[in-house]
């Protein structure tokens, strides 16, 4: 694996094995006035496929957005590369395949929903029909209805990450980088986006994105990367680290009495299962599932109008 | 090319509807006001006096909003990018970052154009409405002289060279000249501006960077004449920094030939058309820097 890693020489070719690649990506960042250099990055190699889900996780500082920094060409790599579909990130072929959503975004406050889009299209060469046909179809997507033709400074959070997400997606990219999509926004915006991701995943397309929501990295991620003071501490597929391959768990849609959970003891014991290691529990639902729910079974999701005195 | 083009040109439409949407405008409207309530305060002075305040008055207003407006506007326009972050959602999509810049700036520049005409509206309006009154006084002055003297011929000949020189003195087509040398100095002011907003870490080091290279840029004869050998005794240090000054600050002063035009002197086209270039070569010199800095600019 740590040989694979090495590889000094990646493929350019034109449908390349992986999209994003990275061999040794260092930043160090100078603070001249302190005659010091902070370490943002050491030495990142990664690797992640098309059409995956990768989850960057790691607290402050740790070098998840300048990771993604990087690889969108917004900040020059001090040592290592990085490559996009095989190409250089600051390559316009390589931003054309390429849609962000920054950390907290803030966007030009004066323009309406409809606006910022049709602005951000212009930037990549989406115009006239086919420009108004994609925001048609984005704002059906992100569920932006009511802020079509409202100044984003009158938005909600949750509705700005939404449109945020709108306008990463507005040039149809074939990866997209979200850089902490559901900070600050409430558990139910915060699902609307967790589905949106998955959706964007069977529509074959390519997610990163950093969070510090757990629960929900596992709940869309193939794969993640921790960080930690600017290094990978760890990288793989959740399915294969989460996974405790010394136990057995069975879901049954029914609560079991006593006298069934004896007999099934029985029968685990006779299949050579040591009595002591056996124990019944009972689901919990998290936290956020139970708050969905509750949600959801709200008669009227929408805020309450009442009309003019 | 054309895609290239199609992508400032959407920054820069971007930006001046961001300026608009901001109220900037309002405080030209105030202006505009102002500088029409202004005639009828001075209207105590003779005619004469009273066309060439509207004229002092308004070029010198249309200049020092237009400088307001250009330090203003310019200054904010990467630091506030890179506060709301949309500079990353821009630099993010197939948008080279010189792009970005040129968009930014013909921004400034739209806004200028846009501000700087409809002031010079007003500034016609304020004319007008000065000859307007001018005529209406002198013709009540000759009624209150010589009652019927539009029946005297000599009479009217030089009441019709009065009005002529009133109409002369407000329809002066120098005043264009005047107008285009100050938006060309605005536009430097915002190119100047630009440039030092490529490595500032604040608007406020910005506009006061740009005010004392404004400030120095108008005092900039003095450097070159001792650097020339033609001003006091110099050491060869002083020499050498005054020359170096007055290579690198542009020369604002020669654009102080608008208080010529404004005293009734003519500037020949020519000599206007030349420091029309010195601007555009200028700012040519400013963009390529602007480029060299933000270019490998951390964002």
């Amino acid at each position: 694996m740590v040989a694979l890693m090495k590889i000094s020489v990646m493929d350019t070719s034109a449908s390349p094995a992986f999209a994003v690649e990275t061999i040794g990506l260092t930043k160090r960042y100078p603070l001249s006035w302190k005659r010091k250099i902070v370490l943002a990055l050491d030495h990142l190699d990664l690797q992640i496929r098309p059409g995956e889900v990768f989850g960057l996780l790691g607290p402050n500082g740790s070098g998840k957005s300048t990771t993604l920094k990087l690889l969108l060409g917004l900040a020059i790599p001090s040592e290592g590369e990085a490559r996009i579909f095989g190409l250089p990130p600051d390559s316009l072929e390589a931003r054309a395949r390429v849609g962000f959503l920054p950390e907290n975004p803030y966007f030009y406050a004066f323009l309406t929903g409809d606006e910022t889009l049709r602005f951000y299209g212009k930037l990549c060469g989406v115009t006239g029909a086919k420009l108004e046909k994609r925001i048609e179809e984005l704002i059906d997507l992100v569920g932006l209805q009511n802020g079509r033709e409202r100044p984003l400074r009158s938005y909600s959070k949750g509705m700005l990450q939404r449109i945020g997400l709108a306008q990463a997606l507005i040039h149809d990219p074939d990866l997209l980088f979200l850089d902490e999509p559901t900070a600050g926004v409430d558990p139910l915006g915060s699902s609307q986006i967790r589905d949106l991701i998955l959706r964007l995943k069977k529509m074959g397309k390519t997610v990163v994105f950093s969070s510090h929501l757990l629960e929900q990295v596992q709940e869309v991620a193939d794969r993640v990367a921790i960080f930690s003071l600017g290094k990978k501490a760890l990288e793989g597929s959740l399915e294969a680290m989460l996974v405790e391959n010394q136990s057995t768990q069975i879901n049954l849609p029914a609560e079991l009495s006593a006298e069934q959970q004896e007999r099934v003891r029985q029968l685990l014991v006779q299949a050579g299962v040591g009595a002591a290691e056996i124990r019944f529990t009972r689901p919990h639902l998290s936290l956020e599932q139970l708050y969905l729910r509750t949600i959801q079974k709200a008669p009227d999701a929408n805020p309450p109008t009442h009309p003019r005195p | 090319m054309i895609s290239s083009l199609k992508r400032i040109i959407a920054i820069g439409r971007n930006t001046l509807t961001e300026a608009v949407r901001q109220r900037v405008l309002s405080v030209l409207l105030i202006f505009g006001l102002v500088m029409v309530a202004c005639s009828v305060f001075f209207s105590k002075l003779l005619i004469d006096e009273q066309i060439k305040f509207v004229k002092d008055f308004g070029c010198g207003a249309i200049g020092l909003f237009g400088f307001a407006i250009a330090l203003l506007s310019t200054a904010q326009l990467i630091p506030q990018e890179l506060h709301n972050r949309t500079i990353y959602t821009i630099l993010a999509k197939p948008v080279r970052r010189v792009e970005f810049l040129l968009g930014k700036f013909l921004g400034v520049v739209l806004l200028l154009s846009l501000s700087v005409m409809l002031m010079s509206i007003a500034f016609a309006g304020a004319l007008y409405w000065q000859e307007w009154q001018g005529i209406d006084s002198t013709q009540i002055g000759y009624d209150q002289r010589t009652p019927h003297w539009q029946s005297s011929p000599d009479m009217v000949n030089m009441y019709q060279r009065d009005i002529l020189e009133i109409e002369n003195q407000v329809r002066d087509p120098q005043l264009i000249e005047a107008i285009l040398l100050i938006f060309a100095k605005l536009v430097m002011t915002s190119g100047i501006a630009l440039l030092i907003s490529t490595f500032a870490t604040s608007s406020i080091f910005t506009i006061v960077t740009t005010f004392m290279i404004y400030l120095i840029g108008h005092m900039e004869t003095v450097a070159r004449q001792v650097w020339l050998g033609r001003g006091a005794e110099t050491t060869l240090y002083q020499s050498g920094f005054l020359g170096i000054l007055s290579l690198l600050i542009p020369d604002m002063n020669s654009f102080t030939i608008v208080d010529e035009i404004l005293a009734g002197n003519r500037v020949p086209w020519a000599h206007t058309f030349n420091l029309l270039g010195y601007a555009g070569v200028y700012l040519i010199v400013l963009l390529a820097l602007s480029e060299i800095s933000f270019r490998y600019r951390e964002l």
